[in-house]
């Protein structure tokens, strides 16, 4: 009986004290409650992990109708059987002391009241009423991380709003990237890490910022005997199976791809048939190439010219089974002023090694097609024709970034413009994971209406006018979703731990009722998961048992290029048109060390994942043993400082001050500083997290570099110094 | 009786920590208690440093200097020649966490014992792998019978050594580092 009312570990310490009351010995003892839990039967319910975008098949092991393990699922592409510290820690969400557990309605600054949902829902669709009627639906945005479920309430919703802001996490994630291939080769292909001779990971740490898959796939690379250089600022983790480490000047990395395209082209090592057959505008990329030599690069970069000759040789002796990893986030995702013409350069490069859609190069994925509801019997709204909010797409603001990501982070600064009124935020927390906390919470408040949709609290639901609760992802079933050759969903592993919480559909399609938008929710959940799974011969119930089930997948298309052109574009139009360099050319990073600065550089651990996982008191328990909150600083300059291992310092930009211990290694480049990312809670209330660690954005300012819009999130300079205790 | 053994694989490990929170739910442990814990050890100067990552648990010594300092033989070896704790028996003195050399013990402030890695005997006997094992990202820990060793535990078993012969312990746990 005590377990539906305590988490699960608490149960144990509840019944040790009851035990402790009762007289050791007794029939309550520990030793014979183990006995019967160990004796309770465990039933195992299918789930997808919520602790990273990888979203891991696993099974939820559950005992006594409470969460007791997870394992991984087999036939899930992503875990492969195995699920990473976050996946085993991140279930128990569950059961965090910092759910939000009512509908919220905030009445001053860090003081919320619990209210009903019908109230919540009231008065939320009577401000937007206003703000609709006042600003029209192009003040309205939406941003959220697009998972299978909200990826399709939500814009939905929106449409039926009138509302094309719809934007996910990207711009702080991988933005420069998407936005150049979208230009260069119309689609992102992936390395092909399983048959690859030689591979160069940019930032990209395959063991960091992981899933299963990834850690095993480099590990299995490795024991291949892989040619695997790892360029990165910071001996990473993933150097355990590198070949070579490559420490580079942050944010050089374009200097370095330069370089490499240039002794492609002068030693005569690209792809020459590729190029004619499958490239626009190689006369003038090669012409443009032509001044970038190693020996300027080794300027830029810090990495002397021989080694860079032998990486250039080395992919070009081993095309087209070799290549350029394509990274997420750093150096060409969302982290320096020159991300986006550097993802440019990482597709141009594989171009000249020729690998697009060879064994060992760079691979387009050809997924199973997913239905959709049919449209005449569940009539959807129309497509909205408002400008967006954000700027992109748009003429003179960010036209080359794609409307499907947007500029998220940007929406506080556009709120203080009056750019934006109304915002719905669902499970994202940009006040957080975005550089420039203080201007990102007072854009936030500065909207007429901010409704956050998230299970726990965080720095963004701290802004919101409303906050709807969503219950977590063991206790939820979602739309399936087709995931590589398999159709993988989560279903709910146990009953609602909190009452006033809801699935999402749920609120949605309520919420809907209050605007008049009723007539597009005609349909349940299930219709949709049925619809979505038809055309690739799965049955719901046997998808509810199975969690991950095989379909087959498609013949493999020939190549194609889904660009303007339908070529590779070496030299691209659409950038010259809006005032880009077509191609690219070197641009410094803002931000170079000085004497007496560090470029603060950050990254995931493989046990933490940004916020959503820094409250868990599992993961957080490790990074205090540990001490894996620290600063890495090189140790020759540490030395110069006279700053020892375990020192505490202040690191300070103009904007921000903070306090934190340093761990001094060889394991970074002089000219930076690490903070792993994640730590430094600003929620005051919260129950885990508080007090440990800083956060790299309190350091960085907000901005939106000028081509994608991302966040450039690695462009600031710290001076480090000793403090007394 | 199956002699069962853990090998180790150093070389593999990427310090993710998927096994010690595997092992913690496994074991229904609090997030201060585990029973993996990682040291680091990096050496050479920059550029090329280097860095291997180490996880400890219980070795399951032969000769375990836990067992005899044991009051009320709650810390014991069991058949399979596994170190075993008996909870019911155990008084909380600790005196057998002063004892191991490899700080492989854990004491459970909230019910007063020590425990320590099980090699998931419980899993084990249903067929299955020790939690670690199942979920270990890189595939860097083996699990077997050293009186019938097959498959990779057998091929990696030739490498495998203990890890601080001079403790004189004789551990079942073995590394590849
Ligand atoms: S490692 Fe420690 S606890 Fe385990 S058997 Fe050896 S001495 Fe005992
Ligand atoms: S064998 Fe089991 S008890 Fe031992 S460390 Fe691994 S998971 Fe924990
Ligand atoms: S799961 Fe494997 S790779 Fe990860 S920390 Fe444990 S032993 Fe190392």
């Amino acid at each position: 009986m005590w377990a539906n009312k305590f988490p699960r570990r608490t149960f144990l310490k509840a019944t040790a004290a009851t035990a402790a009351a009762v007289g050791v010995g007794d029939v309550f003892s520990i030793g014979e409650w183990m006995k019967q839990a160990n004796a309770a039967p465990v039933t195992k319910i299918p789930s997808l992990c919520e602790t990273c975008s990888a979203a891991c098949g696993m099974w939820v092991h559950v005992k006594n109708g409470r969460i007791w393990k997870v394992t991984g699922q087999k036939d899930h592409s992503q875990s492969k059987g195995r699920i990473c510290a976050r996946g085993h820690a991140g279930i128990a969400m569950a059961y965090h002391k910092d759910r939000i557990t009512h509908p919220m309605k905030r009445i001053a600054d860090n003081h919320f009241v619990p209210i009903t949902w019908e109230q919540a829902y009231g008065e939320i669709a009577a401000k937007l009423k206003t703000v609709l009627k006042e600003h029209g639906p192009e003040k309205v945005f939406f941003s959220h991380n697009p998972r299978p479920t909200n990826k399709f309430y939500w814009p939905r919703l929106m449409a039926a709003v009138g509302s094309s802001t719809i934007q996910s996490h990207h711009s702080m994630c991988s933005t420069g990237r998407d936005v150049a291939y979208k230009w260069t080769t119309g689609g992102m292909a992936t390395a092909d890490i399983g048959k690859t001779k030689y591979i160069v990971f940019l930032g990209r740490n395959y063991v960091e910022g992981l899933s299963p898959s990834t850690a095993a796939n480099m590990e299995a690379a490795h024991a291949r005997g892989v040619t695997m250089i790892v360029v990165d600022p910071r001996h990473s983790n993933a150097c355990l199976f590198a070949s070579q480490w490559v420490p580079i000047r942050p944010g050089t990395d374009l200097a370095l791809l330069l370089a490499i395209a240039n002794v492609l082209l002068a030693e005569n090592l690209y792809d020459k048939e590729f190029v004619d057959e499958w490239c626009v505008g190689f006369d003038e990329f090669r012409q443009g190439m032509k001044q970038y030599t190693p020996e300027w690069a080794s300027t830029m970069t810090d990495i002397p010219a021989e080694t860079i000759y032998a990486i250039a040789r080395g992919l070009g002796n081993n095309r087209p089974a070799s290549c350029i990893e394509q990274g997420y986030k750093a150096p060409n995702g969302c982290n320096y002023a020159n991300g986006t013409q550097m993802f440019r350069m990482v597709a141009c490069v594989n171009a000249l090694l020729g690998n697009y859609g060879k064994d060992g190069g760079m691979k387009f994925s050809n997924p199973p097609k997913a239905g959709s509801l049919d449209a005449k019997k569940y009539p959807a709204p129309p497509k909205p024709k408002a400008a967006r909010c954000d700027g992109a797409g748009i003429k003179g603001e960010f036209p080359l970034c794609q409307t499907s990501q947007g500029i998220v982070h940007l929406m506080p600064q556009r709120a203080l413009e009056g750019k934006a009124k109304a915002g719905f935020l669902y499970r994202i927390n940009v006040a957080r994971n975005a550089p420039g906390p203080e201007l990102l919470t007072k854009g936030y408040k500065a909207l007429d209406l901010l409704v956050v949709c998230d299970v726990k609290w965080s720095e963004t639901a701290l802004c919101a006018h409303y906050i709807l609760p969503e219950c977590c992802p063991a206790e939820r079933e979602d739309l399936p979703a087709v995931v590589s050759s398999t159709v993988t969903m989560r279903t709910a592993a146990i009953g609602l731990v909190h009452s006033e919480c809801k699935p999402l559909s749920q609120i949605v399609t309520e919420f809907a009722g209050y605007i008049g938008a009723a007539k597009y929710f005609n349909f349940t959940q299930d219709d949709v998961a049925n619809a979505i799974i038809k055309p690739l011969g799965v049955k719901l119930d046997e998808l509810r048992v199975k969690g991950t089930i095989k379909v087959k997948a498609p013949a493999p298309k020939p190549l194609s290029f889904k660009t303007k052109s339908k070529k590779v574009e070496l030299y691209c139009k659409a950038f010259a048109d809006h005032g880009f360099a077509p191609v690219p050319q070197w641009e410094p990073p803002y931000s170079k060390a000085g004497k007496d600065t560090f470029v603060l550089i950050h990254g995931k651990q493989g046990f933490m994942s940004h916020t959503v996982t820094a409250s868990d008191p599992y993961l957080l328990a490790i990074a205090r043993r540990d001490g894996l909150e620290r600063l890495w600083i090189n140790a020759d300059r540490a030395q110069k400082m006279g700053i020892k291992d375990g020192d505490l310092v202040e690191v300070a930009s103009p904007q921000a001050k903070g306090r934190v211990r340093v761990k001094v290694t060889e394991r970074v480049h002089p000219e930076a500083a690490y903070l792993p990312a994640g730590y430094g809670r600003l929620v005051p209330f919260l129950k885990t997290g508080v007090g440990f660690g800083i956060s790299p954005n309190d350091f960085t300012p907000s901005r939106a570099e000028a081509i994608s819009g991302h966040a450039m999130m690695m462009e600031v300079l710290v001076t480090v110094r000793k403090v007394g205790e | 009786m199956p002699r069962y053994a853990m090998i180790i694989d150093a070389k593999k490990c990427i310090g993710c920590y998927a096994c010690q929170v595997a092992c913690q739910m496994q074991n229904e442990l609090g997030p201060d208690n585990a029973f993996i814990r990682f040291e680091d050890r990096e050496t050479g100067k920059y550029p090329n440093p280097k860095y291997v990552i180490v996880p400890l648990q219980c070795q399951h010594c032969q000769d375990a200097p836990c067992v005899p300092v044991c009051p009320t033989t709650a810390s014991h070896k069991d058949s399979n020649g596994l170190t075993m704790i008996d909870k019911d028996k155990c008084m909380g003195c600790r005196r057998c966490v002063a004892a191991c050399p490899y700080n492989a013990r854990t004491y459970l402030k909230d019910e007063g014992v020590v425990q320590a890695c099980n090699l998931c005997l419980s899993l084990v006997k249903q067929g299955e792998a020790p939690a670690c094992v199942a979920t270990c990202l890189t595939k860097a820990r083996y699990f077997g019978d050293l009186d019938n060793p097959t498959g990779e535990f057998a091929k990696q078993l030739a490498k495998a050594k203990p890890l601080r012969p001079d403790f004189g312990t004789r551990p079942t746990l073995l590394y590849i580092i």
